[in-house]
């Protein structure tokens, strides 16, 4: 059954969270991405949007990991025997892959299991590859990734930061490659992630509802056109798609040629030490960030308004926290160190929407009061419908 | 099978991080120190410099083909393997290996790390035969676990067995084998996601810490190197190649070094001083620091190691194994003017706690001075009546939230009630499918088949079984299901008591620091949280329950203090939570816990006050699911009532003063022994 898709470039506003997504469609390496907020901001549906625009890659025809032909560093146990044994390895085309991992997923689904037909036929032990076999090369999506089960939290953590799966389990013991974008999405009401899998994320984005009369009318003109008549929807978006799609693809094409000068290595440094981030990570992703975000501009060189752009995608999850702070980037601070100005930073509502306030007085019995405190760079608004 | 093979980034180009680079080099040279823990914060190499360790370690002899790595020369410990083959009059080949690094994953179950039988060999040939796990493949090599801390304790259990005996026992599915597990460990973590058990701890020789690298132009360099990796690594690791060769060798030189490295006595004298300093346990801490001197000397070339060998290494070894002193005798009062007999002091803090309350320069509006030396009566009407310089200031103050502190273990055991729910803190077999697979059983009817177990089963009896087109036949005898084993996390209920005795002595700074910790627990063990507070005239549910700790954080930071105490209310309020939430989830025990100093005044119908709440006290005991813990927010001194002990009695609580919550620390935050 296949269900027509809510086209990505048809979503009113939330602009940060379709850079984050475009950015990891032109690289895979930045990592996925978090995005953060409440019911009814379309999260989900900017995520299955974006894996109709996502590029088509080459596969070993047959391979149960996907594995790239030319790429031998990450190329699982089989096909790189057959390779190495003189074969010509049978390659494929297909679109790369959102995998679903459904919250209520089991560990032997998520990293594989015995092969038990093949057991009870042949008696002979085989592996049968899960969910991050599957996802290999393609987008690990995880709806709603806060209310994962904590076991199954524990074995994506390893599998995401090595991208290799080793099972030793149920009889079996095999290694693959596992190299999946981690694309999640929560609501922070329901709890927060825990920090080991956050920093796992590359990029994170906090969104709220869009606030504006103007555009949340054509949220609605939007959905219930597509809603009426979905293909015809999509026919009407489809040249906007096309565009998109093009323009995903040249960039992927620029990314190699696209070089980054020590003064601006500086600047990443400077701000993730100043930040005080966790680790080594940010800087990493900074990087990355910087340089697909120059690409897309069709341009080699990663210059100060591309790590400005996407600097704070890739702090705002990386922030050492007190214990419990919000997950926030002090936006002043962040402006003060790559010098903008705090009300200009990407260009939208992301600083100060809300002011610093604690004048809440009536915190009883009332579930959903605390979306009166608002921190920096962490805006709620909760009267926000959907997008 | 073929093996996929990584490409890890080099060891030689890691930059910084000399300290875990240290303690890995170590051990490469001197099996002997027994591994190494590296614990910090996400993205500073840990995994990266394991694993790249894997490439430089030495060579060893070994039986050709034997799954134990034994060694052909040491004919006391071979496997049962080999000496099958030297009976039947095989002469054991000698070949050579590296040190073998295994990985042991999370996920990984029972069978696989001790083995198990060997199914293909059994429905082959119809008998029963052994096949290998991880503990016989890291025989006189490294046993490596990424967040170690996440580790089954059901493993972690495995793991310890064998770690000190050195061998791995095996008895299951008919299958009787012993063969020898000589492994070091090797693990890393992130403190954040919670801490280790002591004992597993201590089995690691060496502990670092690590952090990320400050320095603007390092980290450059850092950004830069890994891109050129991974745009290639083919080409970077042979750019690396001959620095990789150069440390193998350096390494080989130091172990043909090592037996020759003298360790004279006053270096065995330092390193029993030092261990004893630490008040380390036991006396692993000075065998492995004079080991790991031994071994620093033998890494730089020199035949004996010194003193300051001792100092260098001296971190390492002690690290996780220092030990809190005991409190310390009581102190000198402090303002030698009181004329109250010697108490115990106010603060009987650990040495090296931080200021956990704000300094007394608070604003003198702030707390109702001057009660300290008050009488019993005098403090009483003053609760009861506010006097007014204070009452009014003190009716909404929000105080500070003291610094947190790990808790004890609060847990009450496991028990053998099947649970559904998922956390950390209380272990419990699970009756849904969810849950990790950690062993198998004989039938019991939960449908939840362990399909690996059941061949295993099947397999030894083929030859004899009618098949239709399948090479296995499975019979009902056969059918084995899964043992799954989750965290439990429970409800825990605070019930806290914001009434302006509470700010007297900053009580409450001291009491929100409690709950703080208690939180910071509660979010490494996945409880559900929900806070009652109660003050002035009645009680209020401040946070229904919820697994947003985060949420319970802000709450209690905004709690306001002040007013006067309706004890009962409170209790009241928590019960009522504590029953509904009973009543969804029945077999998730809510754990209320009370915090206050007991002195309640306010009632709700028209009897005293305390006759009241120790009248809601033994409804809440009469319920036998919930269980209480009263935590005294009165500090030790001359002046106090003993009013919350009463309350933990009619509650049939477990009390605690706030300083005996917490825990006995094994790895504290000390960062600098020696450097």
């Amino acid at each position: 059954m296949r269900k027509e898709i809510f086209p990505f470039t048809a979503l009113v506003g939330q602009e940060e969270m379709k850079k984050a997504l475009v950015l990891n469609a032109v690289n895979p390496r930045i990592g996925g991405v978090l995005i953060r907020g409440e019911k009814g901001t379309a999260k989900s549906t900017a995520v299955r949007g974006l894996a109709e625009l996502l590029p088509e890659i080459r596969v070993v025809a047959g391979c149960p990991f996907g594995c790239d032909p030319e790429d031998v560093t990450v190329m699982c146990a089989e096909c790189r025997r057959r390779r190495e044994a003189g074969e010509e390895l049978p390659t494929a085309t297909r679109k790369m892959r959102v995998v679903d991992l459904p919250v209520s997923a089991t560990e032997d689904r998520v990293v594989g299991t015995l092969d038990i037909e093949h057991a009870i036929k042949k008696g002979e032990k085989r592996f049968e590859p899960g969910v991050l076999a599957e996802a290999n090369r393609g987008i690990l999506y995880v709806d709603e990734v806060n209310l994962l089960d904590d076991h199954v939290v524990d074995v994506l953590l390893d599998a995401a930061a090595m991208g290799v799966n080793t099972v030793e389990r149920e009889g079996v013991s095999f290694t693959h490659p596992a190299q999946f974008i981690l694309v999640g999405t929560m609501n922070p009401e329901e709890g927060e992630l825990r920090p080991q899998l956050l920093d796992r994320f590359g990029l994170c984005v906090n969104i709220t509802g869009v606030t504006d009369p103007a555009l949340r009318a054509e949220i609605v003109k939007r959905c219930l056109s597509f809603e009426e008549d979905p293909a015809g929807f999509a026919a009407v978006w489809e040249e906007e798609q096309q565009r998109l799609r093009e323009k995903i693809v040249a960039a992927r094409r620029t990314l190699p040629q696209v070089d980054i000068s020590d003064e601006m290595l500086l600047l990443i440094a400077r701000t993730a030490i100043e930040m005080r981030v966790d680790g080594h990570r940010a800087d990493l992703i900074m990087m990355k960030a910087a340089k697909t975000n120059a690409a897309l501009g069709g341009r080699t060189e990663v210059t100060e308004a591309d790590i400005k752009e996407t600097a704070n995608f890739a702090l705002l999850h990386r922030m050492r926290r007190k214990p419990f702070q919000e997950v926030a980037v002090d936006q002043e601070k962040l402006a003060g160190i790559l010098g903008l100005h705090p009300h200009r930073q990407g260009g939208k509502q992301v600083a100060h929407s809300h002011p610093h306030t604690h004048t809440h007085s009536h915190p009883h019995q009332h579930p959903h009061s605390h979306a009166h405190t608002h921190q920096h760079g962490h805006p709620h608004g909760h009267e926000h419908g959907r997008g | 099978m073929a093996e996929y093979r990584r490409y890890v980034f080099p060891f030689t180009a890691i930059i910084g991080q000399e300290k875990m680079k240290r303690a890995l080099i170590l051990n490469a040279v001197n099996p002997r120190l027994g591994g190494a823990l590296v614990r910090g914060e996400k993205g500073t190499a840990k995994s990266t410099a394991v694993r790249s360790l894997a490439a430089l370690l030495p060579e060893i002899e070994v039986v050709a083909g034997c799954p134990c790595n034994c060694n052909p020369r040491d004919a006391v410990r071979l496997c049962p393997f080999c000496r099958e083959r030297l009976a039947a009059g095989e002469e054991l080949a000698a070949g050579t290996r590296r040190v073998p690094v295994v990985d042991l994953p999370v996920s990984a179950t029972e069978d696989r790390v001790v083995g198990s039988l060997d199914f293909e060999h059994a429905i082959r040939y119809g008998r029963r035969r052994f096949e290998p796990g991880i503990l016989a493949r890291a025989n006189r090599g490294i046993v490596y676990v990424d967040e170690v801390n996440l580790l089954d304790d059901h493993l972690v259990d495995v793991l310890l067995d064998a770690a000190a005996s050195g061998v791995n026992v095996v008895e299951r599915e008919g299958i009787t084998f012993v063969h020898p597990a000589a492994f070091i460990l090797v693990g890393t973590m992130n403190p954040e996601e919670g801490e280790l058990r002591p004992q597993l701890l201590d089995r690691f020789g060496l502990c670092v810490p690590v952090e990320g690298v400050d320095d603007p132009p390092a980290r450059v360099a850092i950004i830069r190197r890994r891109e050129a990796f991974d745009s290639d690594p083919i080409g970077f690791l042979a750019a690396f190649a001959a620095q990789e060769e150069e440390l193998r060798q350096k390494i080989v030189q130091a172990r043909a070094l090592l037996l020759e490295v003298r360790v004279p006595a006053a270096v065995v004298r330092l390193a029993a001083d030092l261990a004893a300093e630490a008040l380390a346990a036991g006396h692993r801490a000075e065998i492995v620091l004079a080991q790991a001197a031994r071994t620093l000397a033998a890494w730089e070339g020199r035949e004996a190691a010194t003193l300051e060998d001792v100092e260098r290494v001296a971190e390492l070894v002690l690290y996780h194994r220092q030990r809190e002193a005991p409190p310390p005798p009581p102190a000198e009062p402090e303002e030698p003017e009181t004329e109250e007999p010697p108490a115990p002091p106010e603060e009987q803090e650990q040495p090296d706690e931080p200021e956990r309350e704000e300094p007394r320069t608070q604003p003198e509006s702030n707390r109702c001075d001057g009660n300290d030396g008050l009488s019993e009566d005098n403090r009483r009407q003053q609760d009861e009546n506010p006097s007014p310089e204070c009452g009014a200031a003190a009716a909404e103050t929000v105080f500070a939230i003291g610094e947190p502190f790990p808790v004890k273990r609060l847990d009450h055991g496991r028990d053998r009630i099947l649970r559904k729910g998922s956390g950390r803190r209380s272990r419990t077999r699970t009756p849904t499918k969810a849950g990790r697979y950690i062993r198998a059983t004989m039938r019991r009817g939960s449908g939840d088949l362990a399909f690996d177990a059941t061949l295993r089963a099947a397999a030894p009896f083929q030859g004899r079984r009618q098949k239709n087109g399948v090479a296995i036949a499975v019979e009902a005898a056969d059918i084995r299901e899964k043992v799954r084993e989750k965290r439990v996390g429970n409800f825990l209920l605070f019930v806290v008591d914001a009434s302006g005795s509470m700010g007297a002595e900053q009580r409450m700074v001291a009491a929100k620091g409690a709950v703080l910790s208690l939180l910071l627990d509660a979010y490494q063990k996945r409880d559900r949280v929900g806070m009652v507070a109660f003050k002035g005239e009645h009680a209020e549910v401040l946070l229904p329950p919820t697994n947003s700790v985060e949420l319970a954080h802000r709450r209690l930071a905004e709690l306001p203090t002040g007013g006067r105490t309706p004890l009962a209310a409170g209790l009241l309020k928590a019960y009522e939570v504590a029953r509904a939430h009973l009543f969804k989830n029945s077999n998730l025990s809510p754990l209320l816990i009370v915090i206050s100093d007991g002195r309640g005044n306010v009632g709700v119908g028209g009897r005293k006050p305390l006759a009241e709440a120790h009248q809601v006290a033994a409804l809440i005991r009469e319920e036998e699911r919930i269980k209480t813990l009263v935590i005294d927010a009165e500090k030790n001194g001359f002046l106090s009532f003993g009013l919350a002990r009463g309350l933990a009695e009619a509650l049939g609580a477990v009390y605690y003063k706030i300083e005996d919550l917490k825990a006995d620390l094994l790895v504290k935050a000390v960062r600098t022994l020696t450097d």
